[in-house]
């Protein structure tokens, strides 16, 4: 027989021909791609976040300090695949205010939202890049010297964000916005203090951590100081970034390149 | 020597040796457990007098949150130590506000669970478990935040919209009774509060196009006595501040304790957003009596008189807030007010005993409206509904402050609150009710990092609504506050420390770092003549008192 009946259902699968006849996947999905995964099921999926999970996520889906709910626009720290993401929807995260969906949603909505979580990652084989990431590569170490202040797999510098996974979170736009424009959306992490203490001494460094009663910095030679806020005589809060723009001294196929080799920076898997 | 003689000396020689163990142990210190007297409504009308215990969420029926222990002060409060911390198993935030009765201690904890400890040393007496169906609907959190009492009973709300009787000496269950549907999104995290022989208490929900309401039951019994629902039905005054059939679905929750006045025999109560939360279209008019204080009578729960904070709320600017009353100098006389810092940055002194607004004014960021008029109605900004594509309002969805309780000192007459100084994008859409379904209209995005924001602890003098000091804190702080006539307010803040500031000047004189968020309001309370404080942070209960 030519036609072999253990897979041939497999095929009418893959081919989706048969997704009009599924009233919904298996509640405990295990196998199978999301059949639901057009612009329209897109949209569904979005319409249910924002009602439903945008109170702990947010409205963009970048997470809340607050709730603790975690930025789901990234890479997924819980799960790796539509199943994964599914079966989170479908059960919840125990321990955690992480609740599962109402229990009489229809799997094909419940794929709806997986589909709309999937899309606010970006998938990096579909995306086509003009620079090239090999060239990135030196001129992160070379001309942009970009390894003096950042980390890329434990080499390079500390005085800017660990690089090693950043195509993870952000995309090709955003790091050209980070390159060009380094002083949006600076992360507290990377702000500045300068700090005169009650004793006279002057010291400034990356804002490590602040709260209420006290300031973590490190200074330029990657010293450690804790500040309780009794012992500051002042404190000037610098939100920007060290970290200069590249629009001028960088060719613009410098940046092209740059941008691929960053966007490449992921976990193996 | 005779048989009596003999028995005689036997008794002597056990009574000298055991003399020594006497001295060496006091039974009392180890064994016997607090002489628990019934708490009698008498009681707890002058639960002021009696600062060792805590005996209802507030402290007090003004809801003050003021005891007038003063053990600990300003002079010595930062030789604060810790006493014990009490784990609770179940991890999630921990909102409880702890009741102290008699050297007994009784903390809730999420989702909805009682334990009751030794006040001095936190070691467990009893615990009960509510079980829970799995398909629970609420909004933000399973959170518990306390129990009230009346005789040997406590009464705790559970997350599936239950009322529970539990005997304070044992934690067997004595009554359970169902308050709403839960399938429909009715919940319950607030604690009760015991007006005569009632428990009177609300219900969450206000996400999910529920109706809210306040209702009493007997005590005793667990028979409904009164509801007074918080949107007028239909042909009921304030039923037309809804158009078409949007008050069925209105929200208007009322997931925070109220206060009570004996001598007005009123019940004072918040209520919550309309709903849908950020969509108004489909619900034109002031949408009555949602984001409002509700003066109930005691007995009957008749609407006696309502102040609505903001009509036609489109940025969930709850009025879910404890109202704390007293009887303050005001222009020359003695009024009995009631003092309120709303979620949608605006601080109000009313007559508590008619509704009339005195003043107000803002007491963080705001940018919806342009101020109060006579009738402390807001004037709105134009423009300021959340729209598809998003527009920027303060104060945030969180509110200028929130849910947590504020407090306020008979010391220095001043009004404790903690704020938030921040803003939020706002999003509108449209949306159709489904039961047991969110109803919310859209919802909110952060555009800074919170630490970009400014909180603080406010001092706010009711008599002139201004602001007397301010107490930074970072972040935002969803901790409650207690004051003491030791001169002090205690608090605690999001990035886990545990405070005391001077009441009157708002210097701080102590705090400890407790590592983990503080979601709670503190208490205080004696054992023995030693004051204690306990706050929650994290999943933990920790008591503080002075050094040995």
């Amino acid at each position: 027989m030519g036609f072999n009946s253990r897979f041939w259902w497999k095929w009418l699968l893959a081919s989706g021909a048969i997704s009009i006849f599924l009233s919904g996947l298996p509640a405990m999905a295990e196998d199978a791609g999301n059949l639901y995964n057009t612009g329209y099921d897109i949209g569904q999926g979005q319409r249910y976040f924002e009602r439903q999970c945008s109170r702990c996520h947010g409205f963009d889906a970048k997470g809340n300090d607050e709730t603790g709910a975690p930025d789901l626009t990234g890479r997924l720290s819980r799960a790796s695949t539509n199943v994964g993401i599914f079966n989170i929807l479908r059960e919840g995260i125990a321990g955690t205010a992480m609740l599962p969906v109402a229990a009489d949603l229809p799997d094909s909505q419940v794929w709806q939202l997986v589909a709309y979580v999937d899309a606010l990652s970006i998938d990096p084989t579909n995306v086509n890049l003009s620079g090239s990431a090999t060239s990135g590569a030196m001129v992160f170490t070379g001309r942009g010297d970009c390894d003096s202040c950042h980390m890329v797999s434990g080499q390079g510098g500390r005085l800017g964000p660990d690089l090693s996974r950043v195509g993870e979170r952000r995309d090709p736009e955003e790091l050209m916005s980070d390159l060009i424009t380094p002083h949006e959306d600076v992360a507290p992490r990377w702000w500045t203090m300068k700090i005169t203490g009650t004793d006279g001494s002057y010291r400034e460094g990356l804002r490590m951590n602040e709260d209420s009663f006290s300031l973590r910095i490190m200074d330029n030679d990657f010293n450690l100081w804790s500040y309780p806020k009794t012992r500051i005589e002042s404190a000037e809060r610098v939100e920007e970034s060290t970290m200069p723009s590249y629009a001028q001294t960088l060719t613009e196929s410098d940046l092209d390149d740059l941008v691929a080799y960053m966007f490449s920076l992921r976990k193996e898997i | 020597m005779n048989k009596i003689a003999s028995l005689l000396m036997t008794l002597l020689i056990a009574l000298c040796l055991s003399m020594p163990i006497f001295a060496q142990e006091d039974p009392f210190e180890t064994v016997i457990t607090p002489a628990f007297t019934p708490i009698t409504w008498e009681r707890l009308l002058n639960a002021g007098d009696e600062p060792e215990n805590w005996l209802m969420y507030s402290g007090t029926l003004d809801s003050q949150r003021y005891s007038k222990l003063d053990q600990i002060n300003t002079s010595n409060v930062a030789t604060m130590e810790l006493k014990w911390a009490y784990q609770i198993p179940v991890i999630d935030r921990a909102e409880t506000v702890p009741l102290v009765v008699d050297g007994i201690m009784f903390i809730t904890e999420a989702p909805s669970n009682l334990v009751a400890v030794d006040a001095a040393t936190g070691r467990q007496y009893w615990r009960y478990d509510h079980e829970l169906p799995d398909d629970l609907r609420i909004c933000c959190g399973r959170n518990n935040r306390g129990v009230a009492i009346l005789g040997e009973t406590l009464y705790m709300s559970t997350l599936d919209a239950h009322l529970v009787a539990i005997d304070a000496r044992t934690g067997n269950v004595l009554w359970d009774v169902t308050v709403a549907n839960y399938e429909e999104g009715y919940s319950k995290t607030a604690a009760p509060l015991i007006v005569k022989d009632k428990v009177v208490t609300g219900i969450a929900g206000g996400e999910f196009g529920i109706r809210g309401f306040i209702d009493a039951y007997n005590a005793e019994t667990g028979e409904l006595e009164w509801r007074t629902y918080t949107i007028p039905g239909e042909g009921e005054p304030g039923n037309d501040t809804w158009s078409g059939d949007s008050w069925k679905t209105g929200g208007s929750a009322t997931w925070i304790t109220g206060a009570y006045d004996p001598d007005e025999n009123l019940v004072y109560w918040g209520t919550g957003n309309p709903g849908p939360d950020w969509n108004g279209d489909a619900r034109l008019g002031d949408n009555l009596y949602s984001d409002a204080a509700m003066a109930l009578n005691g007995d009957t729960g008749e609407l006696v008189w309502h102040f609505q904070f903001t009509p036609h709320d489109v940025h969930d600017y709850d009025a879910i807030q404890v109202p704390i009353l007293a009887d303050i100098e005001f222009e020359g006389r003695t009024r009995k007010v009631m003092m309120w810092a709303n979620r949608n940055a605006f601080f109000y002194t009313i007559d508590r005993t008619n509704g009339r607004f005195l003043i107000g004014k803002p007491f963080a960021t705001q940018t919806w409206a342009q101020g109060l008029d006579v009738n402390g109605r807001p004037i709105r900004v134009p423009g300021m509904e959340p729209t598809y594509e998003g527009i920027m309002v303060s104060p945030p969805i969180t509110g200028g402050t929130n849910w947590y309780s504020p407090g306020y000192s008979q010391q220095t007459g001043l009004f404790y609150v903690t704020s938030f100084d921040g803003e939020q994008e706002f999003f509108k859409r449209d949306e159709e009710y489904e039961v047991g379904e969110r109803f919310t209209g859209g919802g909110g995005s952060y555009k800074q990092p919170m630490d970009a924001f400014h909180s603080s602890i406010r001092a706010i003098n009711p008599v002139t609504a201004e602001i007397e000091w301010e107490f930074p804190i970072m972040p935002r702080s969803s901790a409650g506050i207690t004051t003491t006539a030791g001169g002090l307010v205690f608090t605690g803040s999001a990035d886990g420390y545990f405070f005391a500031l001077d009441a009157a000047t708002g210097e701080e004189l102590w705090h400890i770092s407790l590592g983990r968020r503080v979601h709670a309001a503190p208490i205080t309370y004696a054992v023995n003549g030693q004051q204690f404080v306990s706050m929650a942070s994290g999943n933990v209960v920790y008591t503080f008192g002075l050094r040995d």
